[in-house]
């Protein structure tokens, strides 16, 4: 009784809901504080705005090739070779993008939770678990989200809720006072981690087509993420103040830290975490998935699992020296994996819808 | 293999070419025996005797009666049957005592051509009937029970349903207790399974389709559907894989639960099991396909997801709100079960800060003496826990208390007073045995029960991170599982909004209008809305 694989609208909407936090809940805020000091929020809100319109842009890409997985209009645009050489880009750019998830997970505990494991068995675990994944296919994965989602947001709300007694206006006054630049530039961080890498979800189909309903999935997912992430920036500004949070490598977990309820439970930071991890995963999975079955369509293999095993090892390998140290993350966080996340988020997608475009319009006059 | 190499290999392996020959041997005997059961029954009776006697080796159980009845000749008439296996008074009385007493006359009467019918029309007093004239029927029909008549002069035999053995009798199920709803439980025999079913559900639709499983025992096993409400996909799925089976022996229902499932392995149950007759009849009126096999009271239904692991029929018998609570508390204590070894492990290895200072110091205080880390602590004790439980199961009744005694004084005081476990542990320990109770399927709690150690691991190694990642594994593993082309986390992933009436919680009855959405997809509508129904009024 072999079905297809069938994911629907509703979850294509949880697993970017789940990408748009993965990570960038941990580390956006303290990007956002150091640009726009304490009106990271404004950039917060205007980076989901301007994700928006990157959406309507994928939107009305994979409109155009409603069954279509990223690998296949690739070359369906851009001819053979050249369409090819981009598709390795988008493998390799959500390659790199899964080691730096798993880096970031390594030295997020080694740093905050658990500073005497070893690191390698703390990416090895982590890696088994996405090919395993991987391995089980998309369906599954899918399906967990969707179980892990209330959960998601059972811890969310507490950490949102439960701190917010030690709130202080003070810290987000004067208002209004930065100037456009480093909001400018707030607002393009925020959407290089947030909703830039999201054109990988190009490489899932849902439901065999992509339809008004998976449209709406990806506007609905993207922007309830954005929410989320907009209200854990205010928080952070509201009971860090802008210079801790700007200083904090990672600022929603010293807000976690706040968590709790005096006398009862405290410092339950590590449940907290939980969050973190969930979100993490899925976003390292689907960056697995996307670049694991965009090989093997450009191989033209029939399953493509049978990568899945080779292409852990490497994953493992690189994530462990994908970054020397923190100081080179914090870096090319920001000098290199903006334009990065840039040429495989918005210059290429748009380059890829203006051809397509003019193709269409070329084949329509003859 | 040629005759020379034969030759050798016998000579360098005498035993193993021994055995090569008495195998084959035994297996011309086999195929003998085949093609005699295919032959036909012949007219002569004697012949007809020395061949079933023949057939059945001079058992001491198979009774033959001969006798004669005097028509318009004289005709040699023999009953076979088994002895234990038939029942015995109502061959006497409706095959004997008839045939003997009032027949005579009557096939004095009439032409010798009518003999036949009228012995098996009129002189035969027994409702099932049939007549079949292969040996195969015949030894068949006389293994179930029935008894053949055989009459001298005609090729056929006059099969009469006279099964009748020892039953246990439909008594209270012992591997699930309720306080409120029916009682009874399934039996051994598989007639007096499905006529509790059938006593409950009046319908016409309801369909019993039978199968013969096993090349030696041959048990009977009835797959029970509701046409029109089972998914036909689903019917005919159950259908193949019973009928792919190729064993010697069905012995219980685990072998078939065994041999149909979707995925092997995994700890996790994909087929559900119970001695209750209201819970098959309830799963049969959801659209699931219950399997009966003769010899146990355990029936099957399929498609099995993983809430139906956690309900009890004693949920629908009682108020709405209670039965919602009890399945938060079942959902909880499964997930305790399976955390809270583990979890102990993690916070006091890993994650001190995360108690209150108080609590830290007691623990450390308890721990003091201890000589070993916690998790060999925790090991000592889950697997001295295990070690009573299995003790206490296989245990002869007189010694239960025994064991009860030894497990709550030696185990568990001397343990913390000699300094070997810690109380906390034993507090731990005794928890997860209790929740692990609460879970109304014994067969869910087996992989509960092994999973627990494997999280006890993680958290020893990866502390809170470990059992995160675990978990997310196992949610992974439990929603790649099938049953029967069903997803086995149903309504929660694929989330289905219809469904969650009546899987977490448990809707009042006015409101359950709908059958499960993948499982009963033949007809979806239970009832109309009665509020509507006194509108209209």
């Amino acid at each position: 009784m072999h079905q297809k694989v069938i994911i629907s609208s509703s979850q294509f909407a949880i697993l970017v809901l789940l990408n748009t936090i993965g990570t960038t809940i941990l580390i956006v805020p303290a990007g956002l504080a150091s640009e726009a000091k304490q009106d990271a929020w404004i950039p917060a809100i205007l980076g989901v705005g301007l994700g928006l319109v990157v959406i309507s842009l994928y939107n009305s890409l994979g409109g155009m090739f409603p069954q279509m997985t990223l690998v296949e209009y690739c070359e369906k645009i851009l001819g053979k070779w050249m369409g090819i050489t981009v598709s390795i880009g988008f493998i390799f750019f959500s390659f790199i993008g899964a080691t730096t998830l798993i880096w970031l997970i390594g030295n997020f505990l080694v740093t905050q939770i658990m500073p005497e494991s070893p690191v390698i068995t703390i990416h090895a675990f982590f890696v088994l678990i996405v090919i395993m994944g991987v391995r089980l296919g998309l369906e599954p994965i899918a399906r967990s989200a969707e179980i892990f989602l209330p959960w998601v947001g059972i811890f969310f709300l507490l950490l949102v809720l439960l701190p917010i007694s030690d709130s202080n206006l003070e810290n987000i006054q004067p208002m209004f006072d930065s100037e456009v630049k480093p909001i400018l530039r707030g607002a393009l961080s925020f959407l290089s981690v947030a909703t830039l890498p999201l054109i990988i979800f190009h490489m899932i189909v849902p439901n065999g087509q992509r339809s008004k309903d998976t449209n709406k999935a990806f506007y609905l997912g993207s922007l309830i993420g954005g929410v989320v992430l907009i209200s854990i920036t205010l928080l952070t500004l509201l009971v860090l103040g802008p210079g801790l949070t700007a200083r904090n490598l990672y600022p929603s977990f010293a807000l976690a830290k706040k968590v709790g309820i005096k006398g009862v439970v405290e410092r339950i930071e590590v449940i907290m975490a939980i969050l973190w991890f969930i979100t993490i995963y899925y976003k390292t999975s689907i960056y697995c998935y996307a670049s694991i079955k965009g090989l093997a369509q450009l191989l033209s293999l029939k399953d493509y699992r049978i990568l899945s095993l080779p292409f852990g090892m490497i994953l493992l390998a690189v994530s462990l020296i994908v970054y020397p140290d923190v100081v080179y993350e914090a870096e090319w966080d920001v000098k290199t994996w903006i334009p990065f996340t840039a040429t495989f988020g918005i210059i290429l997608p748009a380059f890829l819808y203006l051809v397509a475009v003019i193709k269409k319009r070329k084949k329509a006059k003859n | 293999m040629s005759l020379s190499g034969k030759f050798f290999k016998a000579k360098s392996q005498p035993s193993q070419g021994q055995q090569n020959q008495s195998n084959q041997t035994s297996q011309n005997q086999d195929n003998q025996q085949k093609d005699f059961l295919k032959e036909s029954i012949q007219t002569n009776l004697d012949d007809n005797l020395t061949k079933l006697k023949n057939l059945l080796g001079n058992s001491s159980d198979v009774v033959s009666r001969t006798f004669i009845l005097s028509g318009k000749r004289s005709i040699h008439l023999a009953v076979i049957y088994i002895d234990g296996l038939a029942d015995s008074k109502s061959i006497q009385h409706f095959i004997l005592e008839s045939m003997m007493l009032k027949c005579e006359e009557k096939l004095q009467q009439s032409p010798r051509a009518e003999e036949f019918s009228i012995i098996k029309d009129f002189a035969i007093t027994i409702g099932e009937i049939k007549t079949v004239n292969t040996w195969e029927d015949v030894s068949n029909s006389i293994m179930s029970g029935d008894s053949a008549v055989l009459i001298d002069g005609y090729a056929v035999a006059i099969i009469t349903g006279t099964k009748g053995w020892q039953d246990r009798g439909v008594t209270e199920p012992t591997s699930q207790n309720i306080v409120r709803g029916p009682k009874d439980g399934f039996s051994e025999t598989l007639r007096t399974n499905t006529a509790l079913i059938r006593r409950r559900i009046r319908d016409v639709n309801l369909r019993v389709d039978s199968k013969n499983v096993g090349t030696v025992t041959k048990t009977d096993i009835a797959v029970m559907y509701i046409e029109g409400i089972a998914d036909p996909e689903i019917v005919k799925e159950v259908h193949s894989r019973i009928d792919k089976i190729n064993i010697d022996a069905i012995l219980e229902s685990g072998y078939i639960e065994e041999l149909i499932q979707d995925e092997t392995y995994t700890p996790f149950p994909t087929v559900y099991s119970t001695e209750r007759p209201d819970v098959i009849i309830a799963n049969i009126l959801e659209g699931r396909v219950g399997i009966i096999v003769d010899g146990t009271p355990f029936a099957l239904t399929v498609p099995a997801i993983f809430t139906e692991f956690f309900h009890a029929s004693e949920d629908y018998y009682q108020r709405a709100d209670f039965s919602t609570l009890v399945r938060i508390l079942r959902l909880s204590s499964f997930l305790l079960t399976l955390l809270v070894p583990a979890a102990y492990i993690a916070v006091t290895t890993f994650h001190q800060e995360m108690l209150p200072t108080r609590l830290l110091i007691s623990l450390a205080a308890a721990r003091e003496g201890v000589p070993f880390p916690a998790i060999v602590e925790v090991l000592i004790m889950e697997i001295t826990f295990e070690i009573l439980r299995e003790a206490g199961v296989r245990l002869p009744r007189a010694v239960g208390s025994a064991i009860s005694i030894v497990g709550a004084l030696v185990i568990g005081e001397a343990a913390v007073q000699a300094g070997l476990v810690s109380s906390a542990m034993v507090i731990v320990v005794s928890f997860t045995a209790i929740t692990s109770f609460v879970i109304p399927s014994y067969n869910f709690t087996m992989a509960v029960r092994m999973l627990r150690f494997l999280y006890i691991g993680l958290a020893a190694t990866f502390g809170l991170y470990g059992i995160i990642l675990g978990l997310m594994a196992l949610v992974l593993h439990m929603c790649s599982l099938r049953s029967f082309g069903v997803p086995y986390m149903e309504s929660f992933g694929p989330f289905n909004k219809q469904d969650q009436k009546d899987s977490l919680f448990r809707l009042p009855m006015k409101k359950m209008l709908t059958r499960p959405k993948l499982i009963g997809t033949a007809n979806n509508v239970r009832q109309t809305p009665v509020d509507q129904y006194e509108e209209k009024k």
